[in-house]
């Protein structure tokens, strides 16, 4: 049979073209190197490195790749310089720190493979990730089978902690927590007669865009929601959904979904005349957004939960110059991404140790100082101190954070 | 619903049908010449979108201030760009497969389409993307609160995407190079050997295609402001399927299906639900194939034996 | 072929082929500049533009001069002999006849077979994780490989009938209290009866409606269970039972009433063993569908399969039933694609509708045409290439993909007709 002479010659072909590949992305990425400070996907220099055994390793697992790797991005600048600063310090108990990249383009399935590879193949002692809930979800089990501890920066469905998985933390808010913060301000500010709701269909938009109208509910207010659709992420043209609300007469809309489609669906809403108010939750709050809606004239006004601005507080000023001084602006959840290896790294030197139950009882027992302020866990792995506050947009296509009653 | 409501969402459809419409023409052409679908179109025209913004940016840093000036020598740079990509393409994924089995090209597109997203998404970020309002004009019909709303923009989209298809269908229809073109579609050896180079004249195709996609990219990058790595598969499989719904290989059945789908789209989505306006648009797709097995201008397919 | 430059004479001169070299170098670099300089090395900023043009200038170098060597090589003697091996592939027929003497030897299959059983002992849980994914694109491999390869009716759907059995599996644990035992027939049944409920209306069209409307098919499905929230929990997914053995759970504690499996034997809990299970299960089902696959090809049903792909009006013509035969094809395709997506769903144990997208389909499909269309063998290497490579290429990071993208591309180019050609068994035509 002649399988093996193909699988052979397949082999030796798979080989060269992967030789030739090497050689000639390793050049494109010198010129990376040289070019640096742009938006890009940087720092390969994790891979391919030798590790040490007194090494740590944090991995760091998110979409580097498809459509949500902007926050890919964003984790992975944080955490570097997170790496970079405490190693500069002197790493964890003179061990230093290495980050390692783990692409799951928030598809679940590359989510749960991301996670067994981090743990047999880079025997990762912590994990910082993932973004997408609907990856953090199925890789956080197989974190907690294997007794790892993991954080994740962004993931703010509650199922990711209500499912009481002991190493599972997350350094931001619930959806339940942020939803009903814009709901109050909806019926209690606005005093909004008419709301439509709008989500992405996707686990964060949805559920962030559901938390909402629980809590409206609760306010018997729910019978002011004249629409609840869903629009399709990846698209840009929600004109037909835009006319919709138009006929509804809302005079406030929600909108569950990150930047990438607010934006957009701001512009559309503001070009065919609509002036209700918009409200969206802390997946659109990113300076992006004024460049998806083709300027801060459409974006004027727009008022967004999130957590509180991490570049404005005090205790992060400094980690904000040294990465806009080295040509990043670590907006969204690059100071969350930075603050999780925070605290993996002094859990790691309180607990002594990186086994995941130790580790994961440290964390929960003691407050770690981080980048946000210091920060402490419930028994779910959810922060104790989560105020989300409302931002608003200017004109100028900045946003503050209002003052809170 | 009220008249205003409902004509806001016949433009809203008009608009998006006048692209699916263009963008479909380069699907069909390719499919129409070489039997094949042509999976990296999509991310062709994703690229226009960014050579769009890349050109405007450009224009603006260096000082120049007339707007029509700029757009259209964006609109020129961005269609000669996006050509010399179609004519690459053709010529390194789909030129060597050409005579061995119908889906060798698929596949090889599906990676062409890998390479194209991934190569803009390391090169330009992962970042929505955008350009700044530009052309603000808008014709209102109606009073201060029940209005139909045009903006010049959507108005350009739908007579740029009549007038391309218009040309288009003079050049196959009249021209030496359209009679070239379908010959070598109808029996490509003997237009070979009654001197046709059919390799050029399928480079031309793929290099038509390809400006029509840019023109698409650059309306729609004025229109909607915003675009990332990612539209081009978004927008290519509709695109994709209006070209099947109005028969492959039909150029006023691109067009016709593109504005079929738009509307459908909108006033679905406009009537009954936009969470499965999607569903709605493929099931109407189905529907026509199994009453119109060949979409709705397509011609019957003869039977060789 | 196109890759090679106009030929030149062969009294022509090293400084003419000098001459070309340079010649089609520049021009390759005025085009790689041409195409990389404004998207490769402007880059957007917001409203601004980065300067980085040294990458598209370096790349272009680069272009130019591997075209340059390239250009050179071919003029030498041995250089046109390695243009003339990896042209060869190209010029075969379709299909080999393969006569009695050079049958397969049963000896290496059953080695193959025992190597397959012993792996996952061997491997550790990434490896094994690997694995089970490699095999599950085996098995859809095999199953859209009737559809495509033998049946030649293109389906850009597939994913719908991978979905439908992951689905199944799910829900039929969520609402019905039904185990993976149970729903490995139940959702293989359900997904042949979606082949069914799809396959009659659509085997009317020819050729490429019928792969757009698969498309459209496997589209809807993957929207409904994303907006079905109160059924399928919608973009949150699922959670999906882990497979049991007598009864016996893979777990570190067990449900209400359940046994842990590695307290029952008195073992440490080990995650390994769970997948070491699914594994070993899959394996099974997985030789077990090449054995049927490989049988019904020589059977009247998968001979009619073959004989419909090549000429469908002369079949017709031979009292055919071409309705039927591709139905069977298609629910045939569909089942097998039902119980992968059960061992997807058991695997994962969650799923949710975005495993179900497009990409998914264009996976398969490629698996199927790398495979060569209608080789079993073919499909099963194919299958292990590309859902091996990717994870190989996790070292390339952010080029991943893209590398990804490149590869499939040369793979096609350098083996259109797949890696392994189909083989069919002669007639004995004297024993008749």
């Amino acid at each position: 049979m002649s399988t093996f002479s193909f699988t052979r010659g397949l082999l030796s072909v798979a080989l060269a073209a992967g030789l030739s590949l090497s050689g000639g992305l390793a050049s494109a990425a010198e010129t990376i190197k040289i070019g640096v400070a742009g938006p890009m996907t940087g720092g390969n220099a994790a891979f391919g490195a030798i590790l040490f055994r007194d090494l740590l390793i944090i991995p760091l697992a998110g979409p580097m790749t498809g459509g949500n790797a902007a926050f890919g991005e964003q984790f992975w600048r944080g955490a570097s310089q997170a790496a970079d600063d405490i190693n500069a310090a002197g790493g964890i108990d003179g061990k230093k720190i290495e980050l390692v990249k783990g692409d799951d383009a928030c598809e679940p399935k590359q989510a749960v493979a991301v996670a067994n590879r981090l743990i047999d193949q880079d025997k990762v002692a912590a994990v910082i990730g993932h973004f997408c809930s609907s990856s953090t979800i199925p890789a956080s089990e197989v974190y907690a089978d294997a007794n790892i501890v993991v954080i994740t920066p962004g993931s703010t469905n509650p199922k990711v902690t209500e499912r009481n998985l002991p190493t599972v933390f997350r350094m931001c808010g619930r959806d339940d927590q942020q939803g009903p913060l814009a709901a109050d301000f909806i019926v209690k500010e606005l005093k909004a007669k008419k709301i439509a709701v709008i989500h992405d269909k996707d686990t964060y938009g949805q559920g962030i865009a559901d938390a909402m109208r629980t809590r409206l509910k609760e306010l018997k207010a729910d019978n002011r929601v004249v629409l609840y659709e869903g629009l399709t992420r990846g698209e840009k043209d929600f004109n037909a959904l835009v006319t919709k609300i138009k006929a509804s007469g809302a005079d406030a809309v929600y909108f569950g979904g990150l930047y990438n489609e607010a934006g957009p669906l701001l512009r559309q809403l503001r070009e065919q005349g609509v002036k209700a108010a918009f409200l969206s939750g802390d997946g659109s709050l990113d300076p992006a957004i004024v460049t998806a809606a083709g300027g801060p004239q459409f974006v004027n006004g727009a008022y967004m939960t999130s957590v509180r601005e991490a570049r404005n507080i005090a205790s992060s000023q400094a980690v904000v110059k040294k990465m806009q001084a080295a040509g990043f602006d670590p907006a969204g959840f690059t100071l969350y991404a930075y603050a999780s290896l925070q605290a993996l790294a002094d859990g790691m030197k309180g607990a002594k140790t990186s086994d995941g139950a130790k580790l994961a009882a440290w964390l929960k027992a003691h407050t770690v100082p981080t980048v946000l302020g210091p920060k402490s866990w419930d028994a779910k792995g959810d922060l104790k101190d989560t105020s989300f506050s409302l931002f608003v947009w200017s004109p100028d296509g900045t946003y503050r954070e209002m003052a809170q009653k | 619903m009220d008249w205003h409501i409902l004509a806001q969402q016949l433009v809203n459809g008009l608009t998006l049908g006048s692209i699916y419409g263009l963008i479909a023409i380069g699907y069909t052409m390719v499919y129409g010449i070489i039997g094949m679908i042509n999976f990296a179109h999509g991310d062709v025209y994703m690229v226009s979108a960014y050579l769009t913004a890349i050109c405007l940016a450009v224009l603006f840093s260096c000082g120049i201030d007339s707007l029509p000036f700029a757009l259209l020598a964006t609109l020129v740079a961005a269609m000669l760009i996006t050509a010399a990509y179609g004519w690459t393409i053709e010529r390194i994924a789909y030129r060597p497969l050409r005579g061995s089995n119908r889906l060798a090209p698929l596949i090889s597109a599906i990676g062409m389409s890998l390479v194209l997203q991934n190569g803009v998404q390391l090169s330009q970020g992962a970042r929505t993307q955008g350009v700044p309002s530009l052309i603000p004009a808008t014709l209102r019909f109606g009073d201060e609160e029940t209005f139909v709303q045009i903006t010049l923009v959507q108005v350009m989209i739908v007579v740029v995407s009549l007038a391309s298809m218009a040309l288009l269908h003079w050049l196959i229809g009249r021209t030496t190079l359209g009679r070239q073109c379908r010959a070598t579609q109808q029996d490509r050896r003997m237009a070979a050997i009654l001197g046709i180079d059919t390799d050029r004249i399928i480079s031309t195709v793929f290099v038509i295609g390809a400006a029509m996609a840019a023109i698409a990219g650059v309306l729609v990058t004025l229109n909607y402001g915003s675009f990332d790595f990612y539209i081009g598969f978004v927008t290519g499989i509709k695109a994709f399927t209006a070209a099947v719904l109005g028969g492959i290989g039909s150029l006023p059945g691109a067009m016709l299906g593109g504005l079929i789908l738009g509307l459908s789209e909108a006033l679905f989505s406009g009537m009954v639900n936009t969470d499965y306006k999607d569903v709605f648009a493929f099931s109407l797709l189905v529907l026509v194939l199994i009453f119109r097995p060949t979409g709705l201008l397509g011609k019957p397919e003869v039977e060789k034996v | 072929m196109s890759l090679t430059p106009t030929p030149l004479t062969s009294a022509a001169g090293p400084t003419a082929v000098l001459r070309q070299a340079v010649l089609e170098a520049a021009a390759s670099f005025v085009l790689a500049l041409l195409l990389l300089g404004p998207i490769v090395g402007l880059v957007l900023d917001g409203y601004q533009i980065k300067n980085e043009l040294q990458r598209p200038l370096l790349i272009a170098a680069l272009v130019a001069l591997g075209r340059f060597l390239f250009t050179l090589a071919l003029h030498t003697p041995s250089g046109r002999f390695w243009l003339e091996r990896f042209s060869a592939h190209r010029g075969k027929t379709a299909i080999l006849v393969q006569s009695d003497s050079d049958r397969q030897h049963h000896g290496w299959l059953l080695l193959l077979f025992i190597a397959g059983l012993a792996l996952p002992f061997l491997a550790n849980k990434y490896a094994l994780t690997v694995l089970i994914q490699a095999m599950i694109y085996v098995l859809l491999g095999l199953g859209l490989n009737i559809v495509v390869g033998l049946a030649g009716l293109l389906d850009l759907g597939y994913v719908a009938f991978y979905a439908v059995g992951a689905y199944g599996l799910a829900l039929g644990a969520q609402y019905l209290d039904i185990g993976f035992w149970t729903a490995l027939p139940l959702a293989a049944l359900l997904a042949a009866l979606f082949g069914a409920l799809l396959g009659f209306p659509v085997l009317r069209m020819h050729g490429d409606y019928l792969a757009i409307v698969t498309l459209g098919f496997g589209e809807i499905i993957r929207l409904v269970l994303n907006n079905w929230l109160s059924l399928t929990g919608g973009p949150n997914g699922i959670a999906a039972p882990a497979p049991q053995l007598f009864g016996l759970e893979f777990s570190r504690s067990a449900r209400e009433g359940g046994l842990p499996f590695h307290e029952y034997f008195q073992l440490a809990y080990n995650p390994l063993h769970r997948f070491i299970f699914i594994y070993l299960v899959l394996f099974l089902v997985v030789c077990l569908m090449a054995l049927v696959v490989n049988r019904l090809r020589n059977m009247p049903v998968g001979r009619a399969w073959e004989a419909l792909r090549e000429d469908e009006i002369a079949c017709r013509a031979l009292g055919i039933n071409h309705v039927l035969v591709k139905l069977s094809a298609f629910m045939m395709g569909a089942m097998v694609g039902g119980i992968a997506g059960v061992f997807f769903a058991t695997y994962q144990g969650f799923i949710n509708p975005a495993s179900f997208n497009f990409f998914e389909s264009a996976l398969i499909l490629a698996i199927v045409v790398l495979g060569g269309l209608g080789s079993t063998s073919g499909v099963i290497l194919a299958a292990l290439v590309l859902t091996i490579l990717p994870e190989v290429l996790r070292a390339f990071a952010d080029y991943r993909v893209f590398a990804f993208g490149v590869l499939m591309v040369l793979m096609m180019i350098w083996r259109p007709r797949g890696l392994i050609q189909p083989r069919r068994r002669a007639f004995d035509v004297e024993g008749l």
